[in-house]
């Protein structure tokens, strides 16, 4: 008797040490649309977190899910990692949105961050990378770089996020030559590499002989530019070995310093959901890899216009802007607004592709 | 030993009800192999997968979200494929239902009505059994394969969807973003009971399943149906129309997926966007053999492939498996039914010296 009671005395304290050992741990959970793979945004993603929990070791505990289509089976997984207790969740894709936000509203406590979406609570952040930051650098590179004086982009779907990557990046090459055009080929996928390639096939038959592969978590295009013998640049992650002589550079995001952030704000109570719109100067668009082909005085003065983008003291998107139809959009001296950007739905003067509509 | 397979005399009743399990057990077994290999525990993941489900209000209602549709489209698939028309784009049949359905709410933007779902209703079978038709007209009026046409209407029926997303049905505020407006209360069924997605839509697949067990088992159209399937010239012979049974089981499976299609839009996801079908038009084909092809069987069937697929998200999660271990599982399922179905028609003997008999069968 008294051997058993002592037995249930042992199990009920293993069982507290167990509850406060759990109390300690933010339990943090991850899900992603594609494969984590080695290049790319769940890529990308995947090491912001690592990042989170290099910082805090032992307590954080992380699970990952990847490669979940959105839909109504990423809502109910979603619904399962609130279950088990997941008070930090991090949801990689913009289909999760509708679903994370109703898990948000009923879970104030919990904190959310969720990416490329347009809906925020108190609980429930937004992020974006501005990506058209580094696409004006790369812009200016393929200025120099280009013969035919067209350039080519691959590009997912028609977007804010990536029609405003796309005239970042025409703003950028017309800034230091403008007879440069830009063509797009939209193929509505984030992942479809036989499309990709055949799309930069395209744009490279058409005459174009830089590549910008925007949004693809393939390196089918860079791949395609090596073999063609054209200068490739991408997003989210370096695929510089992919194309190791024709690289142009990589327009990395690097969530690390946003995702700690947040975990400590969780952590100190202090989260407040925002439209985190994130770019150069807070350390999340990087941009590197640059080929060794680009003249050393063409060098400077990206870096230049770099530190002037990230200081602030020039924004991508200072008037004067002229869209597709050739009107002025935004006087000399005058700035787009942020929500215009976010929002946008309109080329520049210089992309030759009509937006589908 | 040495052992050869007969064929039965006539297929094994008791096989066809045993198979099923057999299959069950094997997948059991070999999956658990499969874990032991990645390092995963066996006890707790196979916990996720049978035990789980069960074991809270939520998960259960989870289940039966997800045996709907299963059951209402495998109950339609069955009939057809016991008139051995093969139609395997149910799922672009869905897709369509699902668009057809989702045109209502997208054009009538503020309304109210009462009428939004019964509309949504009859167009979204409407819409199923129109793309099943086209299929049904091709294989009667140019014999051309059921089953290329189907699986390739499917792949038209998700460009359809793609540009209808990207293009005229785009939601205005939803900044460009691939998907319609979120649809208003009137145009969704509602919750069974606060906050679960189970919904009032569940009782279409009943009805239905009610409605085939009556034609199969008690009509004669059904059996008029299985014949012209299985040997139209008989058929002919004895007044019965092969055509016609490919146009019965197609508009059926159409018809069924439409509404399924339909209850997903107007469900659990409440707008219309690119993954609309959750993959239901596949697993309905598995759902279909694993209940013999029979309507009762089906009901269980269903359930079981329910169970399994909300076991598979829960060991996502709390069993840390990979997605693609998952779907092995699942096809470990059907590769072992397929496998064993054999039993029905042979049975497996001893293979002996032969000393008496000179009829024996060729061992196979």
């Amino acid at each position: 008797m008294n051997r058993m009671s002592k037995a249930l005395a042992a199990i009920v304290t293993a069982g507290c040490m167990f509850g406060t050992a759990q109390a300690d741990t933010l339990e943090i959970g991850v899900l992603l649309p594609s494969p984590i793979a080695d290049v790319g945004w769940s890529h990308a993603l995947n090491e912001g977190i690592a990042a989170v929990v290099e910082k805090y070791g032992d307590k954080v505990n992380v699970s990952t899910i990847e490669n979940i289509q959105e839909g109504p089976d990423a809502d109910r997984i979603m619904n399962k990692m609130i279950g088990d207790g997941h008070e930090f969740l991090l949801l990689g894709s913009f289909g999760y949105m509708n679903a994370g936000l109703k898990l948000a509203q009923r879970n104030p406590e919990r904190t959310f961050l969720h990416a490329s979406g347009y809906k925020t609570a108190k609980n429930f952040s937004p992020f974006t990378a501005k990506y058209y930051e580094g696409a004006y650098l790369m812009g200016m590179a393929a200025a120099e770089l280009t013969k035919t004086k067209k350039l080519g982009v691959v590009s997912a779907f028609a977007i804010p996020e990536l029609i405003s990557t796309i005239n970042g990046f025409t703003l950028g090459a017309r800034s230091i030559d403008p007879d440069i055009t830009v063509d797009v080929i939209w193929i509505n996928s984030w992942f479809d590499p036989a499309k990709a390639q055949d799309s930069a096939k395209a744009l490279l038959a058409g005459g174009a002989d830089i590549l910008f592969s925007n949004a693809q978590d393939t390196p089918s295009v860079v791949t395609v530019g090596e073999e063609a013998g054209a200068y490739v640049f991408n997003l989210n992650s370096s695929m510089k070995e992919y194309a190791p002589t024709k690289y142009l550079g990589v327009v990395k995001t690097d969530w690390a310093p946003f995702f700690v952030a947040s975990v400590d704000a969780h952590l100190a109570g202090t989260f407040e959901g925002a439209n985190e719109w994130l770019g150069m100067d807070d350390d999340v668009v990087v941009v590197e890899d640059w080929s060794s082909d680009i003249s050393s005085d063409m060098m400077t003065r990206i870096q230049a216009m770099h530190e002037e983008i990230a200081s602030g003291a020039r924004h991508v998107y200072d008037g004067p802007l002229v869209n597709q139809a050739g009107e002025e959009v935004i006087p000399t001296g005058q700035r787009l607004e942020d929500g215009a950007i976010l929002g946008m739905d309109w080329h520049v003067e210089g992309v030759n592709s009509p937006l589908p509509k | 030993m040495q052992f050869k397979l007969d064929r039965r005399e006539r297929a094994s009743r008791r096989m066809l009800l045993l198979t099923p399990l057999l299959a069950v057990l094997l997948s059991v077994i070999t999956s658990s192999l499969l874990l032991l290999i990645l390092n995963k525990p066996v006890g707790s993941t196979l916990h996720s997968f049978f035990i789980a489900p069960f074991e809270n209000f939520y998960s259960i209602t989870e289940v039966f979200l997800k045996f709907g549709p299963l059951l209402l489209i495998a109950q339609a698939l069955a009939v057809g494929f016991r008139a051995k028309v093969w139609n395997i784009g149910a799922e672009g049949q869905m897709i369509i239902g699902a668009i057809a359905a989702s045109s209502v709410p997208v054009y009538f933007v503020d309304s109210t009505s009462g009428w939004l779902l019964p509309a949504m209703i009859a167009l979204g079978a409407a819409g199923g059994m129109s793309w099943a038709a086209i299929a049904a007209w091709l294989k009667t009026r140019f014999n051309a394969n059921e089953i290329l046409v189907t699986l390739m209407l499917t792949s038209i029926a998700l460009q359809l969807l793609y540009y209808l997303l990207l293009g005229p049905w785009k939601d205005p505020m939803g900044f460009n973003f691939p998907q319609t407006v979120m649809f208003q209360n009137e145009a969704l069924f509602s919750p069974l009971f606060s906050g679960v997605r189970l919904n009032t839509s569940i009782i279409i697949p009943i009805i239905f399943t009610v409605a085939v067990w009556l034609f199969m088992e008690r009509h004669f159209g059904g059996f008029k149906l299985v014949v012209g399937g299985l040997a139209p010239q008989a058929a002919t012979y004895a007044g019965f129309s092969a055509k016609k049974a490919v146009w019965v089981s197609l508009l059926l499976a159409g018809f069924a997926a439409g509404l399924a299609g339909m209850s997903e839009v107007a469900g659990p996801i409440g707008q219309l966007q690119r993954s609309v079908t959750s993959g239901y038009g596949y697993s309905a084909i598995i759902v279909a053999y694993l209940g013999a092809l029979n309507p009762v069987g089906i009901v269980f069937a269903a359930f079981f492939v329910a169970v399994l697929q909300i076991g598979g998200d829960v060991a996502l999660v709390s069993a840390n498996l990979p997605i693609s271990a998952v779907h092995v599982f699942q096809g470990l399922l059907l590769i072992f039914y397929l496998a064993t179905y054999t039993l029905v028609n042979y049975q497996i003997r001893p293979l002996r010296h032969a000393s008496s008999s000179t009829t024996e069968g060729q061992p196979t």
